[in-house]
């Protein structure tokens, strides 16, 4: 019999290998027809940390998190985990090879049960229903979720919405967990509860958490290090407070609100 | 409560059959008229069930999937009909169908595994596309079948019909493969490739990113959903006892995807719910086109009133009920109804939907 524990973030037999303990991307272009979208960027998401990604609408932010997830591939440079090449990887193999991803726009299976939403990401790596079925519960059960188990996912308040994607992609504990603006449309008190409940994920799951959001004193509060995209250009990166003292930032978010 | 957990489970496809099997006890009750369109409307639920598995869980209309009841009910035929036929008027057929002659059985099975055989290279080939331009090669793929089986003289005997197939398929027959086909697709869509398959039909990108191969699951799900259609097309050819090209073209593709539409793509229940309905309207405009004694006056409707009624009656639907009669849902008893838990019953809720 296994524990809630080792339901929730060990990995089943079939999906043992060893975990890459890095994801990066080394020089990223993607050239949209004229838009070059990503111009040379270069990050690295250590596994354990938290990772924000920054910067104002059209930054780059999605597409950059599209590469890392073989959905978009690279017009030039490279994505590398744990420092082999993904060259040509599907998204599917990139979330069987251990990196996950939200979605800006949620993209739940609207009609399928909660619990069925979080299930089906478990089978697709190989698991059968009802091993399935037992982790993903014990897992909406972590998130808070289990008492709607059995509800029709399009029919959930916005904030559980929110919650359920991150709990698909969270499922059999993947090594990098990419979340795209998870608290977008959000007051700024449900957005601080989200973002609390995000940064106890890197030591529950040992995982690396790459964080796009908006809400500055949020982002600042638990990210590890940060990396601030403009017009498709790495600004910056570094450590909270450098990033606060950078005055290239300052000066890309003060002419933005002006 | 292990009970309870397992008829919850079959409690869907046990009431559809237990329904279908009503109609057919009625049915057969009837006149030889009665028994002909009873069989005729089992046998179709085959072929509609069988495109459901496909249509219904991926979400992806197929317009070729009276194609694969073609080239199963010819593959049905080459095995049963009599050699000395075979070898006069099929001259081009291998030497162990020309030659041979084969037990209903093995006809069905050999029509059912060419279906899928041709629907795992057409599907590697198109089920990469995305979905509007999937369907409209599948429509192409039916062209195609149409074309091949109407010319290939030595072969499907062309334009001139295959005589002779002996008809051993009667209202239980069908019956019998119609509960069949519920059975299997329940079982598919309660499948991991059917729990993913629809999860691909919800949103394709968000499935990708749950781990799960979009072609693989859709490839695995329409060479099932072709073995089935073609066995479809073998009960046809043993319904009738002739077969021509012509009668597996546009009208039966029309018919067959009325009736998934009408019942609702959604779910199973509205394949089977969708075969009876249709089934009725066109009898009873059949039946009033050929003419109604009402006293003294004969009621009758002009021809082509049954093309036009069923197009009514679709387009009804779309517009009152676009997700068909069953909105999707399946049919089940409301007091075995699942709360919350499959698996971690002391978290149900008190109110479930
Ligand atoms: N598929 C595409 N085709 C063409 N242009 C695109 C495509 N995807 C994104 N772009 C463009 O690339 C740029 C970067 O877009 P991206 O969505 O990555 O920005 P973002 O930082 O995520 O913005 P937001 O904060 O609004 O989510 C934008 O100018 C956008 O219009
Ligand atoms: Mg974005």
């Amino acid at each position: 019999m296994q524990t809630e524990e080792s339901l929730l973030t060990d990995r089943p037999g079939l999906l043992a290998q060893p975990q890459a303990a890095e994801l990066t991307a080394e020089n990223v272009v993607v050239q949209f027809g004229g838009l070059a979208a990503i111009s040379k960027v270069s990050l690295t998401v250590r596994r354990g940390d938290i990772f924000g990604l920054i910067g104002p609408n059209g930054a780059g932010k999605t597409t950059l998190v599209n590469c890392l997830t073989g959905f978009q591939a690279p017009t030039s440079g490279r994505v590398l985990l744990g420092g082999d090449a993904t060259s040509g990887w599907s998204p599917d193999k990139f979330r069987k090879q251990g990196v996950a991803r939200t979605f800006q726009a949620g993209r739940l299976f609207k009609e399928m049960t909660v619990l069925e939403n979080v299930e089906v990401a478990a089978v697709g790596l190989g698991l059968t229903r009802r091993a399935a079925q037992l982790r993903a519960m014990a897992l909406l059960d972590w998130v808070g979720l289990a008492p709607q188990a059995n509800r029709i996912a399009g029919t959930l308040a916005y904030t559980d919405e929110r919650r359920v994607g991150i709990a698909r992609a969270l499922i059999l504990s993947p090594a990098f967990i990419l979340l795209d603006e998870p608290a977008a449309g959000m007051s700024d008190a449900e957005c601080e509860d989200l973002i609390e409940w995000v940064a106890t994920i890197p030591d529950r799951f040992n995982c690396g958490v790459l964080l796009i959001e908006h809400n500055m004193r949020v982002i600042m509060g638990v990210c590890d290090r940060i990396h601030v995209l403009d017009g498709g250009r790495s600004l910056a990166e570094g450590t909270p407070a450098e990033i606060q003292e950078n005055p290239a930032v300052m000066a890309a978010y003060l002419g933005m609100e002006s | 409560m292990f009970i309870r957990t397992a008829l919850r489970g079959l409690i869907t496809p046990l009431l559809l059959i237990l329904g279908v099997a009503v109609i057919t006890f009625l049915g057969v009750l009837g006149g030889d008229q009665v028994q002909t369109s009873l069989t005729e409307m089992l046998i179709r639920m085959v072929v509609v069930v069988g495109m459901w598995i496909f249509v219904g869980n991926s979400g992806v209309i197929s317009f070729g999937h009276v194609g694969f009841m073609c080239i199963g009910g010819y593959a049905a035929a080459w095995a049963t009909v009599d050699p000395n036929w075979k070898s006069i008027m099929l001259t081009g057929l291998p030497d162990f169908l020309q030659n041979g002659q084969y037990p209903f059985p093995y006809a069905v099975i050999g029509g059912a595994v060419l279906a899928a055989v041709v629907a795992i290279v057409l599907g590697a080939a198109i089920m990469r596309l995305s979905g509007i331009a999937a369907s409209i090669a599948t429509f192409a793929f039916l062209m195609i079948v149409n074309s091949v089986y109407s010319n290939w003289d030595s072969v499907t005997g062309g334009t001139s019909s295959i005589i002779g197939i002996p008809t051993v398929v009667g209202p239980w027959v069908a019956f019998a493969f119609a509960a069949g086909a519920i059975l299997l697709a329940y079982a598919f869509k309660s499948s991991r490739f059917g729990l993913m398959l629809r999860a691909t039909r919800e949103d394709e990108v968000a499935a990708k990113a749950s781990a799960i191969n979009v072609f693989r699951v859709r490839l695995a799900a329409f060479v099932l959903s072709a073995g089935v259609v073609g066995v479809g097309g073998a009960l046809w050819a043993h319904f009738l006892g002739v077969l021509t090209a012509d009668s597996f073209y546009l009208s039966l593709s029309f018919i067959t995807l009325s009736m998934l539409v009408v019942g609702g793509l959604g779910s199973l229940t509205g394949a089977v719910v969708g075969v009876v309905v249709v089934t009725i309207v066109v009898e009873v405009l059949r039946a009033l086109e050929g003419g109604i004694a009402l006293g003294k006056a004969t009621l009758s409707l002009p021809p082509g009133s049954q093309e036009i009624g069923l197009g009514l009656v679709l387009a009804l639907i779309m517009i009152f009920r676009p997700s068909g009669l069953t909105r999707g849902r399946e049919f089940r008893l409301p007091w075995l109804q699942s709360r919350a838990g499959v698996v971690v019953s002391n978290t149900a809720p008190a109110t479930g939907e």
